[in-house]
């Protein structure tokens, strides 16, 4: 499988979550997948300024050149992606909600009718389903991860695709993450 | 300072977020005959003094659009910095979303989370509205966005007067909350037509990409 891992740790260097993303890595390499792994804060990589020319002057493609090419490449030929964040103030990483918004680019303008909501079609034939790794605040409660699953199950209405776990640093061990995202 | 507005929109000056909030102070203004400060959370060089008026302010009011069914992730970070600061007295705290598609459904997640939030920074929650439908109301023209804006300076009225939000107004802008039945169908017999791609494939052929809205440029060559 190949699978796409996005870091969103606002702690660069010293840090048990990245640590624990390494050893993921490893043991994804071990078990004969291919992984691109991206840690956000340490790239360069802007917000997305709404401008919608990905969506009405270049289709498909983000006006705001950096890093995010790479990821856009990356996300929509994995099979599998993992969104991994500590928590901050309830919520995954600001660098990882800057990198979800500008997954727009993967979608279409068009409108459809979808779960009996409005939708955005399809741009790309498939989409990746995706994991979300967090690691709980001292002060995380049952309501925090209810909103957190809440809000990935839309997440994965919009991107035509699964969210297949909600799980945590705190309570999983890397090989439980490793079964939990190759059980397909 | 009393009250204190953040626009959280990524587009700033340009955004239908200040449309909203410009109608909303004309209310405002009608009762209390002060300037109140309004700050653009994307201004990001100007952080600093963003979290200074956020510290010293009495109401705080927080104005964003929905990113993939949440706040942007610029408004995220905003809301990780002013975690770190101290209150010296207790804040109230009130949000307005406003979305693209137009039902107030998709918004009600997120309004989960900043109910939390308020909870979490020890702050005085007011609540939040929804409105949704907001894309493209800068080309319609003003009789479709009268009542819109309307509603928005009644809005802004009765917070100059109450500290609160009119719920009654509330409950009129979160119209509709779900697509109903027959909208669904109305919606999927008009699309035979093309025409509720009408706003996207307009801008589509004023910029002449038309012809390659349906790209998909990050592919790799052997998976299409
Ligand atoms: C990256 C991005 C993500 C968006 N996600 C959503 C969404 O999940 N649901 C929705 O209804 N509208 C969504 N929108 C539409 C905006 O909420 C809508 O266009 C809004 O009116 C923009 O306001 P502004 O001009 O103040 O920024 C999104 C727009 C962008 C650019």
């Amino acid at each position: 499988m190949k699978i796409t891992i996005l870091n969103g740790d606002l702690e660069t260097k010293n840090s048990d979550f990245s640590d624990y993303i390494e050893n993921l890595v490893k043991q994804f390499q071990v078990n004969n997948n291919i992984v691109d792994v991206f840690h956000l804060k340490k790239m360069e990589l802007s917000y997305c300024h709404g401008c919608w020319n990905c969506w009405w002057k270049n289709p498909g493609l983000c006006s705001t050149k950096d890093d995010a090419e790479i990821i856009f490449k990356s996300y929509i030929n994995s099979d599998f992606v993992l969104f991994a964040s500590p928590l901050y103030v309830g919520f995954t990483s600001s660098s990882l909600k800057k990198i979800s918004d500008r997954l727009i680019v993967l979608l279409h303008p068009y409108i459809e009718i979808r779960n009996k909501e409005s939708h955005h079609t399809k741009r790309y034939k498939n989409y990746p389903d995706f994991g979300l790794l967090i690691k709980e605040e001292n002060d995380t409660d049952k309501e925090d991860i209810q909103i957190l699953n809440d809000i990935y199950d839309r997440f994965a209405i919009n991107f035509h695709c699964k969210k297949r776990y909600l799980k945590s640093v705190n309570f999983n061990t890397v090989k439980e993450i490793v079964n939990a995202s190759c059980n397909i | 300072m009393q009250v204190v507005i953040f626009n959280g929109s990524p587009r700033r000056k340009k955004s239908n977020t200040k449309l909203l909030i410009n109608s909303f102070l004309s209310g405002y203004k009608k009762v209390i005959d002060t300037k109140v400060p309004v700050y653009y959370i994307a201004s990001l060089n100007k952080k600093e003094e963003l979290l200074y008026a956020y510290k010293n302010a009495k109401t705080v009011i927080i104005f964003f659009p929905l990113y993939t069914d949440m706040m942007p992730g610029i408004v995220k970070e905003f809301f990780e910095d002013i975690s770190k600061i101290k209150n010296s007295e207790r804040k109230k705290i009130a949000f307005v979303v406003q979305s693209g598609f137009p039902e107030a459904y998709q918004s009600i997640f997120v309004e989960k989370y900043l109910e939390k939030l308020a909870k979490r920074l020890k702050l005085d929650y007011i609540g939040t509205i929804i409105k949704g439908g907001v894309e493209g109301i800068k080309l319609m023209p003003s009789w479709m966005t009268k009542e819109l804006f309307t509603n928005f300076s009644s809005l802004g009225e009765y917070f100059a007067k109450n500290n609160e939000f009119d719920e009654e107004i509330n409950s009129k802008l979160r119209k509709p909350y779900k697509m109903s039945k027959i909208k669904r169908n109305l919606f999927s017999i008009i699309s035979k037509t093309g025409l509720t791609n009408f706003y996207w494939n307009g801008n589509l052929k004023r910029n002449k990409a038309y012809e390659k809205r349906h790209n998909h440029p990050y592919a790799q060559k052997w998976s299409h």
